[in-house]
């Protein structure tokens, strides 16, 4: 059967390839195709645009003032290398007008594995053969997955801030100078961590199988968010003008971070344990600080963090429950890095005394002794937290104490 | 399989750098195909066919022009192993700026009429040809505004083409003669100087490229490399960006019904 195509004033270059392409690419190879058009210019030149596109012109009539009419015979060849595309179904249905992440598995679950050679093919698309193959590193859902991932990637996209904005920087201008100096050293240490919380998630996405973009995503937003904490952080170490140390102590502890190459193991060091313990840290900074600015940095920091600390208790808790072996394999983790810490005794001293300043408001005596105290409180309180955390993530009370302990001092 | 140890030499032409992406990718093809090659490049289709008339190597990538002319040099028939889809129904239109049009060759006269390489057969000795038989001798009747750029490789740079559409677009020319595929591929990559020009002309369809070998080699050894060229698909993904590059979507027999145009075109113009 031979379908015709009128091509009324349409030219080649100017959409006609188009329509012609739309009519003939879902035919039958052999079905013909019987294009009319006004423009004798036009039926010369379809010849040749039908040989490039892979068919045939077998007739051809040109009467003189026209009409005139080519027919092409549709080429056998597909013009993408894969199954036809299936006929369109329904998508997923937007709740209360808004799409989440969790939709985009809606009509099939998380796969336990995806081949490590494959591209970057969006969810529901078929993928055309001939592709270069991949060699990703990250394929197989449970050492990556946590269930409520999808849930985290919405509410990270629903609590980003903007770190030029968000801040009140005009409150941290011109505190006395112990004061900013206590506060600038304790923003750089805080600053120095945020580094490493960045550079260990994004490591390892570009391992991750395009194949599970929930957990691209996912980590896209934990580097973003890092990125943001780094950026206030900074900014607020320099407005008072006072510069402060990047400490070796601090560079050695997350040295050893980043020499964790395991998923989980990275998950417990540093989504649990890290910056678990710096939710602790944010706090204080935020009840204590002496400024609005450096309270609200701290503030939103702590917001984004109860996120990364709620993957990594997530993850680790599904992990033991999928293979119990794995609790151990964990505990070797933290005993391998405590291993390489052993040189660390403590809390740096200069970070005590910013917090300590910065708790007690003055350099008087009576205050630096309650200043003291609250730092004393927010050492026990890391550890009593940390141990709620390692609990919730599946290790008994026992082994959640020796964690707690092989975990730094540098806090992250 | 080492190359050297091939069983063929099959020489091309490397009128761009692209021919050694293809040919790399189709030595690929006939190592699976258990007829292994190798491939010689050569800068020009005249050194291409003394080639294989000397032998050096056993099969030529020729032009239509270049066949004629091994066949002329020859002096019989040498056989023809296969060639691309796109090769069996060449056709050269002349092109014009929109509304500036003809509908009989003979309305040509007195106009600029820009040429490709001379040396081309679409570009330049067909269209003249067939003019000619449709009752118009072009080289007289027309100004004729050669452009006679990369000579030796026969057109298929496409440079010459890209300078007859400049030349009418410019208003340097008022009709000039491209390859049909050529045309095709300006308007695919949108090439801008096409907006205001159109096809004017076709003319009869004749055949292009060819894979040529000399009558003395091994029947049996060219049948079965004819089939395992037949056998290379569009539809294989190791080879479509390579049968894209060369233009090919299905390679067909070899036939030799399609150059009698230009082997009677090249015996009145060539000494």
């Amino acid at each position: 059967m031979t379908r015709e195509l009128d091509a009324g004033a349409l030219e080649l270059g100017g959409g006609l390839e188009v329509l012609l392409a739309a009519s003939i690419d879902p035919m039958q190879p052999g079905a013909r195709l019987l294009v009319r058009t006004p423009s004798r210019a036009t039926a010369y030149e379809l010849h040749g645009w039908a040989r490039r596109a892979g068919h045939r012109a077998v007739a051809e009539r040109l009467p003189d003032g026209g009409p005139y009419e080519l027919e092409i015979e549709r080429g056998a060849h597909r013009g993408v290398l894969a199954d036809p595309l299936p006929a369109r179904a329904s998508g997923p249905k937007p709740a209360d007008g808004r799409m989440r992440t969790s939709e985009l598995r809606w009509q099939a679950e998380v796969p336990a594995s995806t081949p490590a050679s494959c591209g970057f093919a969006p969810l529901g698309s078929i993928p055309e053969l001939g592709a270069p193959r991949f060699d990703w590193t990250l394929n197989d859902r449970d050492r990556i997955w946590a269930d409520d991932v999808a849930e985290l990637v919405d509410q990270a996209g629903a609590a980003q801030w903007d770190a030029a904005s968000a801040v009140p920087w005009d409150a941290a201008l011109e505190l006395p100078e112990f004061m900013e100096r206590a506060v600038s050293q304790v923003m750089t240490f805080i600053a120095q961590n945020e580094y490493a919380a960045l550079y260990v998630p994004a490591r390892f996405l570009p391992g991750v199988n395009p194949a599970f973009p929930e957990m691209v995503m996912w980590l896209s937003r934990h580097v973003h968010d890092e990125a943001r904490h780094i950026e206030v952080f900074t900014k607020r170490s320099l407005i008072g003008g006072q510069a402060s140390y990047s400490l070796a102590s601090t560079e050695l502890s997350l040295h050893s971070l980043l020499e964790e190459h395991d998923f989980s193991g990275c998950a417990l060091l540093l989504n649990v344990l890290g910056e678990g313990t710096f939710l602790d840290l944010l706090q204080f900074v935020d009840q204590h600080a002496p400024d609005a600015a450096t309270r609200a940095a701290a503030a939103l920091a702590h917001r984004d963090e109860v996120r990364h600390v709620h993957f990594g208790i997530s993850h680790v808790r599904r992990r033991i429950a999928l293979d119990p072996a794995e609790r151990a394999a964990l505990v070797a983790v933290a005993e391998r890095r405590a291993s390489k810490l052993t040189q660390m005794s403590g809390l740096s001293p200069l970070l005590v005394e910013g917090l300590t300043i910065m708790a007690a408001g003055s350099l008087q005596p009576a205050e630096l002794s309650h200043g003291a105290d609250a730092v004393k409180g927010l050492m026990k309180t890391m550890e009593t937290n940390r141990l709620k955390r390692l609990a919730a993530a599946g290790f008994d009370p026992q082994t959640a104490q020796y964690l707690s302990d092989l975990h730094t001092p540098n806090l992250m | 399989m080492s190359r050297r140890g091939a069983e063929l030499r099959i020489g091309a032409v490397s009128y761009h750098p692209r021919v050694v992406t293809i040919w790399e990718k189709f030595i690929e093809h006939f190592e699976h195909s258990a007829v292994p090659i190798d491939y010689i490049l050569y800068s020009n289709y005249p050194r291409l066919v003394s080639a294989v008339l000397d032998g050096d190597v056993e099969i030529g990538w020729n032009t239509n022009t270049a066949f004629v002319e091994l066949e002329q040099q020859l002096g019989e028939q040498a056989p023809i192993l296969g060639m691309r889809d796109i090769d069996a129904e060449y056709a050269t239109v002349i092109i014009t700026r929109r509304g500036e049009g003809f509908e009989q060759a003979g309305q040509l006269s007195g106009r600029r009429l820009a040429l490709g390489s001379r040396d081309s057969g679409h570009a330049a000795i067909l269209p003249l040809y067939y003019l000619r038989q449709q009752g118009f001798d072009a080289e007289t009747g027309c100004e004729l505004i050669r452009f006679d750029t990369d000579i030796g490789k026969h057109g298929d740079t496409g440079d010459s083409e890209l300078r007859v559409v400049r030349a009418i677009a410019l208003g340097e020319a008022d009709a000039g003669a491209i390859g049909e595929p050529t045309l095709a591929a300006f308007r695919g990559e949108r090439l801008a100087e096409l907006a205001d020009i159109e096809v004017s002309w076709r003319s009869p369809t004749y055949y292009h490229c060819n894979f040529t070998a000399l009558p003395t080699l091994d029947r049996e050894l060219t049948q079965r490399w004819s089939e395992a060229l037949l056998a290379m698909s569009y539809d294989d993904p190791q080879m479509r960006p390579a049968m894209t590059l060369e233009g090919v979507k299905q390679w067909l027999p070899g036939d030799r019904s399609g150059y009698e145009a230009l082997a009677d075109a090249m015996r009145q113009t060539l000494p």
